[in-house]
């Protein structure tokens, strides 16, 4: 598979009053086409910045992508112009964001939104647009599509409208779609339905999908592959199947340990990490998970790790992912 | 939203009831009397009584009320009792409504061409110099009291400025920027007016630059603004379409609560310039406890102003999707 993007040594930061936030630090990862990684880690972790800063989508100031390349299809995304990359937004890459509810404007119908973009990319006349916005909401299963096409998003519900969003993020058959955390707002069941719906599309469409989440139980069913993030950095980067038998990162170990599952045996096993992610702002000089890390050792207090293949397509960030293999185990 | 606004109608009368009452209670047993405002100090006693008499000012409270509303009803306002003795008010307020109106609606005006814009601008550089120099003018107008803008505004437009210019290195006089007017009112469109009208316009501007600063700063973090950069949309369109159409909502509703205003004058820009509109009236009646001309512009401020808040509710539905589909 040809490769799609390729993100090289990434670092974006926020230039706050108490100071600077370092929130993306030297991220590298590839993407092919038609595959799907999956973006893992917690809350803060530089997950959705990470990604807005590959649409150049980050609100300047107070934030500054710092260094890094962002080669898509050939070019590098940082340093086109602004006709460029808009040419590139909504057409080849297309993004989905986690709130649905304030994702849409509130005083534009569905159609306007959905048809503002295919009117830009693609050169349709409104008639068109419209048409082709209703095939998109019947293809997310928006049932009345006719109709409900001249909607106001506050008509819709939750669920409808991270179709519509959906819908949208779609309408010019982008060749990667960037969903940050689309279900997380959403109950249960919708949950599943949208998962369902972007895997089918994507089967369809054969586009390649960045899926950002902070469950990995969420993603098991979707990624090819898992990057997972910590303060900023890439710390484990492997297969969907590898990263869940074969973890070689403790913070991994810790997110495949709070995941409910099924089997009654490994329910006493449901523990939440300890302990709090560092200060972005004050960034210790070695590992940024040694607060929290029980295998830690003096090295990784004054050492920061950096992305190293522990196994066969498996990198990791950890000095001692060896001893982390044999010990896991108990 | 026929329901909505019968509703509203229906309640007009009712507040008009509370209103004219206690308006009309007010008048007749706060202090003063327009007889004897009329009469002056020294005024015989007996003759008093007889004027009182004769105007029907020594009936009881609901008799007096009674017959000023029967009379309303028939298109009587009554007569001013003072200044402009025996008058009619409702021609009174006919002659003089329409230039305060026509003053007032200018004054709106030219406040949303300006407050808008320079709102706009200062909420799109947020930070930057021009909007740290829109948010002075406007923090300067809100604290200046009209009273000193006169002298200042004439300062600046009336008066012949001597300025250093470095670049031509020499003395330029500029102005005067507007030529002095002296003389009657001619009518809103005369060049007396653009003072009175800038006044009464300073008010407007600041609070619709700041909303609109305000309201541009709010909506350009949102979420859909966010949606809409990742569509790959111009800014120009982001702004003009997406961020502009939420940010002048609440513009909306406060240029129509501000049309309640209209019916109201100014009396210190009246007097000014010479302006004869109905804030010299209401200024001049408040002080010769001129009764029917005090009451006949208490129910004409309330009356707008209901009129204006049905108007912006009705705007707002207009306006705002979410509001439209619930009414
Ligand atoms: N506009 C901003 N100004 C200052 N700091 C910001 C801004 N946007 C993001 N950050 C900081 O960047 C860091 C990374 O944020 P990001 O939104 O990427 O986290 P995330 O991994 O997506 O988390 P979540 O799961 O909560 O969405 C956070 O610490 C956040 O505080
Ligand atoms: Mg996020």
């Amino acid at each position: 598979m040809a490769t799609l993007l390729e993100v090289k040594e990434l670092r974006t930061e926020f230039h706050t009053q108490d100071g600077v936030v370092h929130a993306v630090n030297g991220v590298s990862f590839t993407l092919d086409e038609g595959e799907t990684l999956g973006l893992v880690g917690e809350s803060g972790c530089g997950k959705s910045v990470s990604m807005l800063s590959v649409m150049r989508l980050i609100p300047m100031p107070p934030g500054k992508i710092v260094s890094g390349q962002v080669l898509f299809q050939g070019r590098d995304l940082l340093r086109v112009d602004d006709e460029e990359i808009r040419s590139v937004r909504g057409n080849k890459i297309a993004m989905v964001f986690q709130d649905p509810m304030t994702s849409l404007n509130p005083v534009l119908t569905i159609n306007t939104q959905i048809s503002e973009a295919l009117e830009l990319h693609q050169g349709m006349t409104k008639e068109q647009a419209r048409k082709r916005s209703i095939e998109l909401l019947q293809m997310v299963g928006i049932p009345e599509a006719e109709r409900r096409v001249d909607d106001y998003p506050h008509q819709f519900s939750g669920g409808m409208r991270q179709r519509a969003m959906i819908a949208m993020a779609l309408s010019c058959s982008p060749q990667l779609l960037i969903a940050d955390e689309p279900t997380t707002a959403l109950d249960v069941t919708i949950q599943a339905q949208i998962i369902d719906i972007v895997k089918r599309l994507k089967r369809e469409l054969g586009m390649a999908v960045v899926w950002i989440t902070h469950d990995l139980g969420v993603i098991a069913g979707i990624a090819d592959r898992i990057n997972v993030m910590y303060a900023g950095f890439i710390v484990e980067s492997a297969h969907v199947k590898e990263i869940f038998a074969n973890p070689l990162h403790p913070y991994t170990l810790g997110l495949l340990g709070s995941i409910p599952r099924l089997d009654a045996a490994l329910k006493s096993k449901l523990t939440p990490i300890e302990g709090l992610p560092p200060d972005l702002i004050a960034l210790p000089k070695g590992c940024p998970f040694y607060d929290r890390c029980h295998y830690r050792t003096e090295r990784c207090e004054n050492e920061n790790p950096p992305l190293e293949l522990g196994a066969v397509r498996h990198s990791v960030a950890c000095w001692n992912w060896q001893d982390v293999r044999k010990l896991r185990k108990h | 939203m026929g329901t909505f606004i019968l509703r509203r109608l229906l309640w007009l009368p009712v507040l008009l009831f509370f209103v004219s009452v206690i308006t009309f209670a007010l008048g007749l047993y706060g202090p003063g009397d327009p007889v004897q405002v009329m009469l002056g100090l020294h005024a015989n006693p007996e003759t008093v009584a007889r004027i009182r008499q004769e105007y029907g000012l020594d009936e009881p409270f609901y008799v007096q009320y009674v017959n000023y509303v029967k009379n309303v009803l028939q298109g009587n306002f009554g007569y001013s009792l003072v200044r402009y003795r025996d008058q009619p008010v409702g021609r009174l307020i006919a002659e003089h409504l329409p230039v305060t109106v026509q003053l007032n609606l200018c004054a709106i005006v030219v406040g949303i061409l300006i407050g808008v814009p320079l709102g706009l601008i200062a909420g799109l550089y947020r930070d930057r110099w021009i909007d740290l120099a829109v948010r002075a003018v406007v923090i300067a107008s809100i604290s200046l009291p009209i009273i000193l803008l006169n002298p200042v505004l004439s300062f600046i437009f009336f008066r012949e400025h001597i300025v250093f210019v470095p670049l031509l290195d020499r003395l330029v006089s500029i102005g005067p920027l507007l030529p002095q007017v002296a003389g009657r009112w001619e009518g809103v469109l005369s060049p007396k007016a653009i003072l009175p009208v800038l006044i009464e316009a300073t008010g407007v501007i600041a609070i619709l630059t700041r909303q609109m600063r305000a309201g541009m700063i709010e909506v350009l973090s949102e979420d859909y603004i966010r949606t809409a950069r990742a569509k790959g949309l111009r800014e120009r369109v982001v702004i003009v379409r997406h961020a502009m159409r939420n940010a002048l909502i609440p513009i909306v509703t406060l240029v129509g609560l501000m049309l309640g205003g209209l019916v109201a004058g100014s009396f210190l820009v009246e007097s000014w310039f010479d302006v004869p509109g109905v804030g010299r009236i209401a200024y001049e009646a408040l002080f010769a406890r001129d009764y029917y001309v005090i009451m006949a512009l208490t129910l004409l401020i309330a009356l707008a102003y209901v009129l204006a808040n049905l108007l912006v509710d009705l705007m707002y539905g207009f306006l705002d999707p979410r509001i439209r589909t619930m009414g």
